[in-house]
């Protein structure tokens, strides 16, 4: 591990050294629970904290905006085509480990398989991840948070450039890239002795058994939607309780897809611009002339899970596309994030169990 | 697969509009060439069955498919008029300039075909993605047995690429065989649906060494798919497109996903036993 240590004092000294070379994003506490990102200035620098609750608001807008110029179009006695990139060198500090493994999901979507993104490849290119360990077991962990199920965190393996974590005193670095070891040059990192890195260990030990919210049967779950054992009636109980609202696609680490609009700007100049979109909005599928493929909500809302967690999508996608940071319960107006599908899944798994032997 | 990816996949590249043609209403066919040679020549090595991306600058871009074989020399979509974006590419005039942007999607495995005998059934606007492997295997008629083409539309004046048909017919080893729902006086051939031509007086189907086409509206789907299997089709010898909303064409914005398949990535072209498969219902 290519570790250093630094006083908690320095925490600031730090941000300030990221300023030189990046825009600097950092999450800032707002009222109550609420919380985030936004671009660090020498107004709210002060303000910037080690442990507050992750936003709802996704870091993915960096690397995949919820609006984003593709083209500008000209349209005079010739139609003039621009491509418009907008890839401002960032830094991206305190993101947690969920949101990390959120971002490594989305460059393996993005930038693999048959085509790459270039869009969402200059945005990553110029992204510095500083990610903060989830120690806090109040503030850094929410009622939501089942990383611990989706194996992405409270501390991230990979995907960072570097990673912070409170060991009390003082903090604990790991670079993840060469990006990140550059700046153990800096005088304010000091070498880490086996005694810190004990001391991360039994941190984790503990935090990890502070989780409210621990279970989440995925790898059963998957099991049931890959060999189509979940009936119909559970996706419309499902669906049924689905408002067609959107909010936990929109807040998804995960959660890709898009669509793409034409808008004016200017006499004669037009944008295409992409949008996020969201698989359980009922136009999602509609084609020309009326003919929607998926009708009812629960065709769509099955979608979503069938998307996350069959075992097809898991060997496409390289991992079941759930972080487990919990954004998609506090959204939903209908109580079926994640966890609760899981467990809905489970139940009617077991019902039909019971059934399945009693009735034979 | 796909060529390796150029630097933006999401940038039209400019075409000329040279000429349109009528075909049924609301119907017409558009000939186009790129403004760069190099773009054209590349382009030009699409397959059968592949679709493009075309833009109506500052209106949108919708997914068509490419009716010329790649072994024709000229470059031409077939649109039907039904919403914002078609309805704005109907409007332009000669000389005009839209984009494009393509080919895409994986196409007919035409050469997996070779020695064997085509049935290709067709319904309405379904010829579109159809003509290039017709044209495709007429062009290479030898390579094939029978090559034999059903189509049907509602009425006659439904009836696509029709003044093609003599010089199609030429190849000694195809045969056309027409139907509609609803005739009128002039119409001399035969009345119903597609699926009855195939008990026809005189009309036989090959069914062994045989790759079935099938492309329509999902109901004329069904049920040639029902009067296939009844003589004797294999799910894994029935072959057609599917259709879905697109935006992006590059596996990117999700719109287009059926099951477990991206349709613009990984289709459009699906065997029937594939369809099956996929999870969800088409
Ligand atoms: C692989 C493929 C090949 C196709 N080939 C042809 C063809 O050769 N000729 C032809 O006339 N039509 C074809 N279509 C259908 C054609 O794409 C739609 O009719 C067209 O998108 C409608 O666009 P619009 O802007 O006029 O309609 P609107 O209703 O205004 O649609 C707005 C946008 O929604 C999307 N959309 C709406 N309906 C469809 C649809 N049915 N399929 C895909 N995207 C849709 C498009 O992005 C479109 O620009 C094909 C569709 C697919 C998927
Ligand atoms: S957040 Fe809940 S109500 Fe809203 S779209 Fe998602 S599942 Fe449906
Ligand atoms: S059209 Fe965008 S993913 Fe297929």
């Amino acid at each position: 591990m290519r570790a250093r240590v630094l006083a908690k004092a320095d925490l600031l000294a730090l941000v300030d050294c990221l300023c030189q070379d990046y825009e600097v994003i950092a999450p800032f506490a707002g009222r109550g629970r609420d919380s985030f990102f936004e671009p660090v200035t020498d107004q709210n620098r002060s303000a910037i904290r080690l442990h507050l609750p992750n936003p709802s608001y996704p870091p993915k807008r960096y690397v995949f905006p919820h609006i984003e110029r593709m083209l500008r179009i000209h349209l005079d006695d010739l139609p003039h085509i621009e491509p418009l990139y907008d890839a401002p060198k960032r830094a991206l500090f305190g993101i947690r480990s969920c949101d990390t493994a959120g971002i490594d999901h989305l460059d393996r979507f993005y930038l693999g398989r048959d085509y790459r993104d270039v869009y969402y490849a200059q945005l990553r290119e110029h992204l510095f991840l500083v990610n903060v360990v989830c120690t806090d077991p109040d503030l850094d962990i929410d009622d939501d948070c089942f990383c611990m199920c989706a194996d992405t965190g409270p501390a991230a393996r990979d995907h960072f450039d570097l990673q912070l974590m409170d060991l009390g005193e003082e903090l604990l670095a790991v670079a993840g890239t060469p990006a990140g070891e550059a700046y153990f040059s800096q005088p304010l990192f000091k070498k880490a002795t086996p005694a810190h890195v004990n001391r991360r260990r039994e941190i984790l030990a503990e935090i990890r058994k502070r989780f409210k919210l621990a279970t989440s049967w995925y790898a059963g779950t998957s099991r049931l939607i890959t060999l189509k054992k979940v009936s119909n009636e559970i996706w419309e109980q499902i669906g049924n309780r689905c408002l067609e609202c959107g909010g936990c696609s929109y807040l998804c680490p995960t959660c890709t897809c898009f669509t793409v609009t034409e808008r004016p700007a200017g006499p004669g100049d037009y944008e295409r611009v992409r949008i996020w979109d969201a698989c359980a909005l009922g136009g999602f599928t509609r084609m020309a002339g009326g003919f929607n493929p998926r009708r009812a909500a629960h065709d769509r809302r099955n979608r979503r899970f069938f998307h996350k967690l069959a075992h097809y999508f898991i060997q496409r996608d390289l991992s079941v596309t759930c972080v487990g940071c919990g954004r998609c319960i506090g959204v939903c107006h209908g109580a079926i994030g994640m966890p609760a599908v899981v467990e809905i899944l489970r139940q009617a798994s077991v019902g039909s169990e019971i059934h399945a032997t009693t009735g034979a | 697969m796909q060529p390796p990816a150029p630097d933006n996949v999401y940038l039209p590249k400019i075409a000329i509009l040279d000429r349109t043609e009528d075909e049924i209403a609301d119907v017409r066919t558009f000939y186009w060439h790129f403004d760069d040679p190099a773009v054209q020549t590349v382009f030009k090595r699409f397959r059968p069955g592949q679709f493009a991306q075309v833009s109506v600058f500052g209106v949108g871009e919708f997914p068509a498919s490419l009716p010329p074989s790649p072994t024709e020399p000229n470059l031409f979509l077939t649109v039907r008029k039904v919403g914002s974006v078609t309805a704005a590419l109907h409007q332009l005039k000669l000389g005009a300039r839209f984009g494009v942007r393509g080919p895409y999607g994986n196409g007919f495995p035409m050469q997996n075909y070779f020695g064997q005998n085509l049935v290709i059934v067709a319904g309405g606007i379904g010829l579109i993605p159809l003509r290039s492997c017709i044209v495709y295997a007429l062009h290479n008629h030898e390579r094939f047995r029978k090559i034999l083409l059903f189509y049907g539309a509602r009425t006659p004046g439904d009836l696509m690429y029709l003044n093609e048909l003599p010089a199609w017919q030429e190849a000694p080893n195809f045969e056309c065989y027409l139907t509609v729902d609803r005739p009128d006086q002039a119409w001399s051939h035969h009345v119903g649906v597609a699926g009855s031509l195939f008990k026809k007086p005189g009309v036989t189907v090959p069914v062994e060494n045989t790759m079935a086409f099938v492309c329509g509206p999902p109901i004329m789907f069904r049920f040639v798919i029902r009067d296939l299997k009844a003589m004797g089709f294999e799910d894994r010898n029935i072959i057609s497109t599917l259709e879905r909303y697109m935006k992006c064409g590059v596996g990117k914005c999700g719109h287009c996903c059926i099951g477990l398949a991206y349709v613009c990535t990984d289709g459009p072209v699906f065997t029937y036993e594939q369809i099956k498969r996929l999870g969800e219902d088409i």
